[in-house]
């Protein structure tokens, strides 16, 4: 009985020092937003999630290293930051676009956004579907912008989520540019849905273009199919 | 009070006194640190100078967890999945493969290689005469050459540093800054070492010490690894290149590499090695030949352990078979996927896909015991994998993941798997074996496979109390073998090829000529590196010099190469009708617990430099899509 005040008094003492311990030393976190698009002509350019890295490099700093940035699928990409200024550069050769090492500067001051400029070799302008059962038809409007390299293939992909890509995906067809015979004509591409996404209620669709010598490709937006 | 005031200054005094009478107190020599010209002047030391550095030779698995060398990565890549304690779950969950992955950069050690090669000179004549110092220096420059190949095959072009870099304190250190050497420099370098030393080395006959046969094993693997990259890195696209040549080798110096790797396995295969031949069961043969120690005459060169000496590892604890293990925790770590079991063939030459399945895909083919399946497949199967019903220490390691029920009302069969290993079904007959395997059981094969090679077959090498001494292989002759044969096919030589391809697959149980000038190709060479070489830090190495990784592991979830499975056995329960019932059924399946393809992709041919590296030292360029 005698020891409860003691045991009182010991716990408020601890909570009192949690919380205290808290708010010691601890740096403010990063508040201000960057978010910013990879665009052609004020026109996102579709990438792979995952597959496309810019780097953001602050100078000035003992700490010198990069802050990768993925780009979303969609063309989009975010960091949290603190306010100040950074140097954006591309990635050589990741990229579906020509190489273009000058940085770019960057001030961030509260919420920014930025537009990260690009040439890239081919892209898809426009794709529309047509599905028939389990064949799908695309319809695909391509315009090269540079010719630097040349086109490799079209491809049209097949996946169960909106994440649809080179990696991900259950179907693909591949179009080789050798058969395509004009380039500035609409492009048909034909694709079954495998067997194992039958029972789906829906799929999601892409086009991609594969230029020689670059790993990436430009893609279409991906676009929801009704199965069901 | 007053006397204890008196007699504690009086102490005081006794005490400084005592003190002031050693003299040059602050000048005594350290009775802990051995300095450089005690090292030299010792026999002992020398020789334990050597050990470390030896011991510090990096590799991606081994068989210890040490620095630079994790035997859990064995279960990184697609031959194996990890069955063990979920703390390390990830090696079945890589998404895909860091920048950082592989990453070695250790200057550390190729400066205490260079100090010894300098010191060897300033003070080695006290303890040894001319001839060992020769030999010494010949040593010192063998593991230098193994830890440049180590870093070149991760890195691509790396700083050579042959010397010491002294710093002298005068505020600019930018001449100790070195840019990165081109890649093919560096492979030049090694191949130049190892010619320059292979005389001097002495060591004849030692495993655990490198001598001359050591040397050009090295430099067939070294210039095999030049010249498959300077041929195929040109038909990667986008292929791999800096401007300057610290990463890519120009693909008209291919056939120069090609040739050199050849001539030095040609010098290996001319010494006093031949294949383990000694067991007349081809597989019980090939698991000797990697784990016997005595009248070996395979081995090259050996990361070697001795129980009774307390050098030893416990890699047979971790990896033993769940149904054998000797100590109470552990086991069943690195399991083998049905990928690599399928890379086994058969022995009439036939693709080695395991037949689970009637030829129309309507049933089941129903076996009497669960070994039958694996019947007349390439003997090194059994001699690196423990597949359902195999033995091990003289006992049978029987596997059944449940039974499958007959359901007569809807003709179809029904699934029964135990919440337990080691279970009995309401027939009171086996549910679940006492080595699984199991979909979620911790330390219980996951694959339906346990790991047989580097395995220990001795008793209690499986306890933490006594462990195992089984030794890590550098280097043996099998490898050599398909090094030739790859390097032999690359020139066109297509009978030399063939002749050293066959003497492998011959011991393997294929017969004298398995393989033709009509049939043999190159993906049939690389084919028997995956095979012959598993678990020999061979698969991951040689996917990246060939180009092929990013083609393999795709990262796509439908893709049979990235994706990893597994094999389990069940038992029929079908009453009535006698040629089923209580036979064994076989389902694949994606392992359970394996949850992202493999995904490796172009970055990671050439893992990033770490960013500090290139702070410290502006003139090392980052590689390429890092």
């Amino acid at each position: 009985m005698t020891s409860k005040p003691y045991l009182y008094i010991f716990l408020a003492t601890l909570f009192a020092l949690g919380i205290a311990g808290c708010k010691k030393d601890n740096y403010e976190a990063p508040e201000s937003m960057l978010t910013g698009r990879v665009v052609y002509q004020g026109q996102a350019i579709g990438l792979r999630s995952n597959g496309v890295q810019l780097e953001l490099w602050q100078h000035g700093y003992a700490f010198f290293t990069k802050i990768p940035i993925y780009v979303n699928q969609d063309g989009n990409f975010s960091a949290k930051l603190f306010d100040g200024d950074y140097k954006l550069t591309r990635q050589r050769g990741v990229g579906p676009w020509i190489d273009q090492t000058d940085s770019i500067d960057v001030k961030v001051s509260g919420n920014t956004i930025i537009e990260v400029p690009v040439t890239p070799y081919t892209i898809i302008t426009n794709a529309t579907y047509q599905r028939n059962g389990t064949a799908i038809t695309c319809t695909a409007n391509l315009q090269t912008v540079s010719t630097v390299n040349p086109l490799e293939a079209v491809r049209l992909y097949v996946f169960r989520t909106a994440l649809v890509d080179e990696t991900n995906q259950d179907a693909s067809v591949n179009v080789a540019a050798v058969d395509i015979p004009n380039i500035s004509q609409p492009l048909t591409l034909n694709v079954t849905i495998p067997s194992s996404l039958a029972n789906a209620d829906a799929v999601y669709v892409r086009v991609g273009a594969k230029t020689v010598g670059v790993g990436e490709l430009a893609y279409s937006p991906a676009t929801k199919i009704q199965l069901k | 009070m007053k006397n204890i005031l008196k007699y504690f200054m009086l102490s005081l005094i006794t005490l400084l006194s005592f003190n002031a009478c050693k003299k040059d107190y602050l000048e005594r020599e350290p009775t802990f640190i051995v300095t450089d010209e005690q090292l030299w002047k010792d026999d002992k030391l020398i020789l334990g100078l050597l050990a470390n550095y030896y011991d510090r030779i990096p590799t991606d698995m081994g068989l210890t967890d040490q620095p630079g060398s994790q035997w859990r990565n064995m279960a990184n890549y697609d031959d194996a999945i990890w069955s063990g304690l979920s703390n390390e779950e990830g090696r079945n969950n890589i998404f895909n493969y860091n920048r950082d992955s592989w990453r070695y950069y250790d200057y550390g050690f190729i400066r205490d290689i260079n100090l010894a090669l300098e010191n060897v000179d300033k003070f080695g004549a006290a303890a040894l005469n001319e001839a060992e110092r020769t030999q010494i220096k010949a040593e010192l420059r063998f593991i230098r050459a193994y830890v440049y190949f180590e870093m070149v095959k991760r890195m691509g072009g790396v700083p050579l540093i042959t010397k010491q870099l002294i710093y002298d304190y005068q505020g600019d250190p930018a001449y100790l800054q070195q840019p990165r050497a081109k890649e093919a420099e560096v492979y030049d370098f090694i191949a130049t070492e190892l010619d320059a030393i292979k005389n001097d080395i002495g060591n004849a006959g030692s495993t655990g010490r490198a001598n001359r046969y050591t040397c050009m094993a090295l430099k067939s693997r070294a210039m095999l690894y030049a010249g498959s990259i300077a041929k195929y890195n040109a038909l990667l696209t986008p292929s791999i290149t800096t401007a300057g040549g610290e990463v890519g080798i120009p693909a008209s110096r291919a056939v120069e590499y090609f040739q050199k790797s050849l001539d030095a396995s040609k010098e290996v295969i001319a010494g006093p090695y031949s294949l383990y031949n000694n067991n007349p069961n081809l597989g019980e043969n090939f698991y000797e030949a990697i784990v016997k120690k005595s009248s070996n005459p395979e081995v090259i060169f050996v990361r070697d352990f001795l129980v009774s000496k307390a050098k030893k590892h416990g890699f047979s604890y971790e990896n033993i078979a769940r149904g054998l293990r000797e100590d109470n925790l552990s086991s069943s770590c690195i399991t083998p996927t049905l990928n690599l079991v399928e890379s086994y063939d058969y022995l009439d030459g036939s693709v080695g896909t395991i037949k689970n399945r009637n030829a129309t895909n309507t049933d089941y083919i129903y076996y009497d015991n669960t070994i039958d399946i694996f019947a007349n497949k390439d003997a090194r199967l059994y001699g690196t994998v423990i597949y359902p019903g195999a033995g091990f220490k003289g006992l049978t390691v029987d596997m059944q993941a449940g039974v499958i029920v007959w359901n007569a009302a809807t003709s179809s069969y029904q699934t029964f798997e135990g919440a337990d290993i080691g279970s009995n079904y309401t027939d009171n007959k086996l549910l679940v074996a006492a080595s699984g395997p199991h979909r979620s059981i911790q330390e219980v094969s996951n694959t339906g496979f346990y790991l047989r090679k580097y395995i220990d077959a001795n008793d209690g090498s499986s306890t933490r109390g006594i462990q195992s001494d089984v030794w890590w292989i550098w280097f043996r002759l099998g490898e050599i073998y398909l090094n030739a044969s790859e390097a032999a096919f690359e020139l066109g030589q297509t009978t030399d090829a063939l002749t050293y391809v066959n003497r492998i697959r011959q011991r393997a149980g294929f017969g004298d000529n398995s393989f033709s000038a009509a049939t043999l190709t190159i993906e049939k060479i690389r084919h028997e590196r995956r095979t012959e070489l598993a678990f020999e830090d061979h698969r991951v190495w040689d996917l990246k010099r060939w180009r092929q990784a990013d083609k393999v592991w795709t990262g796509n979830a439908n893709s049979p190469d990235a994706q990893l499975y597994a094999l389990y056995p069940y038992r029929v329960v079908r009453p009535g009708d006698p040629t089923r019932d209580g036979k064994y059924v076989f389902v694949k399946l994606v392992a359970p617990r394996f949850r992202s393809p493999r995904f490796f992709q172009i970055f990671n041919y050439y893992s990033s430099f770490d960013q500090a590296v290139i702070n410290n030292n502006p003139k090392v360029i980052q590689n390429p899509f890092n």
